[in-house]
């Protein structure tokens, strides 16, 4: 890609025959000219275009180059041959699930170990698994996949689209558990005395990654069931002075202020149709004080399009609508560490794009079309 | 800075909070540090207790109740978390804290402080033989560790007799999980407690043999920490006591013993006086019988305190068993029990067990500002608690 990249900047920059070598493919081939010709520009074209931010441009366009978007606005420049797609409905950047086991079922837990902290949630990416195939079709294009939090400190995760293949990030946060889901009847530990002791003991004495964390430089993320668990959880990450988000939000709705105070962001737990006022209430009171929000996509046990049911519902029970689409884009992209390169419509951010036919929050809209770094994947026009 | 210090100075105190204060007139103030005293006020300023005298009611909205007592003191109020609050992957854990697993978001708390108990110890469950460090809170205040603990590691916890090998069962064939590994009769209980001291005494003069939790239980031997263990039958006193003298008997005098649950202890008062032995009592049955099929007498609790044994009374947070802190301080009066004693096992006694009586367990000034407001004479079946104050605030309104 950066290489690529570097190419066309070179090909823009000294036109005509290029000096040095000429390139070759791992047969020894030459390589023919047009792999480093500039990649035709793609233009999409909508009447309403969701940056991920929370702001919206009418009547916008965005310009797609080598998988990077780099224009984006109401009047933009056409380059030369460029494909236009003029879409009828909206775009919003693809959507970002945080805390997801698509494509990874199984794999994302190590019940022999209670603390493994450099265990990494990449080496279980099977990038061609039909999950992910479920989740472009939702309008995912990159989700985080977590360990599980059976374990108290269950690894690392990391950020990977849903096409492509690629890792966007192999280590982006440390799983740590205070729930009831990390005590097991026949294993340390059973007891959250044991739980909290050995995370404090960890945290006190801190090596690799824990360390990392302990330094601010590998956030966490940290699952929380109920009042008294998000209770030690806060009083944990205030102790080694951690950074990252709780998961779980069910609970939430009684300390969204300290948990403001915290910093901590919180990812929520995937919701159901049956799920109760609370969860809903919880999310809306927690973004209300500005808690920055995501979504969790609890995957493959619920479809992917129930990370958009959790924040549709969100909005019915109150939270504005464009702070629901940045806890889908914009703020899951800070959650998950990479704001630079995903979550926004902006210049020089891959090209993660969903068309659809109205609102995304708005459940009776549909995903029409989806590109990953710029190659459509879904729907829509080629 | 210096603008609001020229401020300060020009408007006297008007830049510091003024103090909070409360005053309750009462009929009878029972201190439980002397006689008590008709017509009396309390004061409490900013949490602790500030003054104490006679007078009346200021005027009829002005708090006034029958009687006053301090806020009574559970020692074995049993809110903990359950099974999630003892590691159970080794049956001696005195590394661990209660305090990490305990859950404010409980119902029980307030229910306890609404009943007058304002402070109360939480124990890990007893499914360990040595489950690990016991905490003294308040019953309110902010949902946090912080805000309610009153002391940290007041006891070393254990258990005697059937619990610790109740889950148990020994390793015949391929063991399909840990309970097939520890103690399953009382004999093997009392073996890990012996081997958990004696692997403690070999470990404090070489640090070679150290291991989790040596510290604990060094602390426990040497008297730091009070060993607070359940035994509910007579066999099981005894084992305590019997383990006690030992280490005794290996230069460990000091070791103090505070026997929960003790149904039985009446049966054992020559034990408990020759070794100086405190016993928490457990809640009255119904019928008589309690955990491991002791059998409480309904006097035993005035037998105790007539032999000098230090005695407290406990409710197990179990409506079930006979009610609260207070009724139980009836039953044991129904039992024989003085009232003044009575007053001191719900109150000073249980806090000078476990080293918070500078905070709490009497009247006096200096002293947290916990009151249990009653509407009548206190321990009578009549009488109840109806209104609290807990750290100079008023949590229960009486009026």
């Amino acid at each position: 890609m950066m290489l690529s990249a570097l190419l066309v900047a070179m090909a823009a920059t000294l036109p005509g025959d290029l000096e040095g070598p000429q390139p070759v493919d791992s047969t020894g081939t030459p390589v023919e000219a047009k792999a480093i010709a500039p990649a035709r520009a793609t233009v999409f074209k909508a009447a309403k275009i969701y940056v991920g931010d929370g702001t919206v441009i009418e009547n916008g366009s965005i310009v797609v180059q080598d998988g990077v978007i780099t224009q984006v606005g109401a009047k933009v420049e056409t380059p030369k041959g460029a494909t236009v797609v003029e879409h009828d409905g909206a775009i919003s950047p693809g959507l970002i699930a945080l805390h997801s086991n698509e494509g990874a079922g199984g794999e994302l837990l190590d019940s022999t170990r209670e603390v493994m902290p450099e265990a990494e949630a990449r080496h279980a990416f099977a990038p061609h698994h039909s999950d992910y195939r479920r989740a472009r079709q939702a309008g995912i294009t990159s989700l985080v996949l977590a360990p599980s939090s059976a374990n108290l400190i269950g690894g690392q995760s990391a950020v990977v689209k849903t096409a492509g293949g690629k890792v966007v990030k192999p280590s982006a946060h440390l799983a740590v558990s205070v729930s009831s889901d990390a005590l097991n009847f026949n294993r340390f530990p059973t007891s959250y005395a044991g739980a909290m002791k050995e995370l404090n003991d960890r945290f006190s004495e801190p090596e690799g990654a824990v360390a990392r964390a302990v330094s601010g430089a590998l956030p966490v993320l940290v699952d929380v069931n109920d009042r008294a668990e998000i209770g030690r959880a806060l009083g944990f990450v205030k102790k080694f002075q951690l950074k990252g988000a709780l998961y779980g939000s069910y609970w939430a709705e009684d300390l969204a202020e300290p948990i403001k105070e915290s910093g901590m962001a919180v990812i929520a737990t995937p919701f159901d149709v049956g799920d109760g006022e609370r969860q809903m209430r919880s999310i809306v009171a927690l973004q209300k004080v500005g808690v920055r929000i995501g979504f969790g996509l609890d995957a493959p046990a619920r479809h992917p399009h129930s990370l958009r049911l959790g924040a549709a519902m969100c909005v019915r029970a109150g939270m504005p609508a464009d702070a629901a689409r940045k806890a889908l884009t914009g703020d899951a992209a800070i959650i998950a560490g990479i704001p630079g390169r995903i979550g926004r419509l902006a210049r020089g951010l891959d090209a993660d794009i969903v068309l659809w036919s109205g609102d995304p929050v708005a459940l009776s809209s549909a995903v029409e079309g989806v590109y990953i770094d710029g190659k459509h994947v879904f729907g829509g026009e080629k | 800075m210096i603008l609001t210090a020229i401020l300060a100075l020009a408007g006297g105190a008007t830049l510091a909070p003024a103090p909070q204060s409360i005053t309750i007139a009462t009929d009878v103030l029972y201190t439980g540090a002397g006689e008590a005293r008709e017509n009396m006020l309390v004061t409490i300023t900013d949490g602790k207790i500030s003054a104490i005298g006679p007078g009346r009611p200021a005027g009829e909205d002005s708090l006034h109740v029958a009687a006053i007592t301090a806020g009574m003191v559970d020692l074995s109020s049993r809110i903990n978390s359950g099974t999630t609050s003892v590691e159970e992957t080794h049956e001696v854990t005195p590394q661990y804290r209660v305090a990490d697993s305990l859950d404010f978001y409980d119902q029980s708390w307030a229910r306890q402080l609404r009943h007058g108990v304002t402070t109360v110890v939480s124990s890990p469950f007893d499914n360990n033989c040595i489950g690990g460090l016991s905490v003294a809170l308040k019953t309110g205040g902010e949902p946090t560790i912080e805000a309610r603990q009153v002391k940290a590691d007041v006891a070393l916890r254990g258990a005697f007799g059937s619990q610790p090998s109740s889950k148990n069962h020994p390793a015949f064939g391929r063991p399909t999980d840990f309970y097939s590994r520890r103690p399953t009769t009382r004999m093997g209980v009392e073996w890990i407690w012996r081997k958990a001291f004696y692997d403690a005494l070999y470990a404090e003069g070489n640090e070679d043999r150290a291991f989790d939790g040596v510290e604990q239980l060094v602390a426990a031997l040497n008297g730091e920490v009070p060993v607070f263990a359940q035994a509910w039958a007579t066999q099981d006193i005894r084992t305590a006591v019997y383990l006690k003298e030992e280490m005794a008997g290996e230069g460990k005098p000091n070791m103090r013993l505070i026997i929960d649950c003790g149904a039985e202890a009446w049966r054992e008062l020559d034990f408990l006086v020759r070794t100086k032995t405190s016993v928490v009592l457990p809640p009255f049955p119904a019928d008589g019988r309690t955990g491991d099929g002791a059998f409480f007498a309904g006097d035993a609790a005035a037998k105790l305190h007539e032999a000098g044994v230090p005695i407290a009374l406990s409710s197990h947070n179990s409506m079930l068993t006979g009610g609260f802190l207070g009724d139980q301080a009836a039953y044991a009066r129904r039992g024989g029990l003085s009232f003044d004693a009575a007053l001191a096992a719900v109150t000073i006694t249980p806090a000078r067990m476990i080293g918070i009586a500078d905070r709490v367990g009497t009247i006096e000034v200096g002293k947290d500002g916990d009151l249990a407001l009653w509407n009548g004479t206190p321990f009578e079946l009549s009488s109840k608690v109806v209104g609290v104050v807990l750290d100079g605030e008023l949590v229960i309104d009486p009026r």
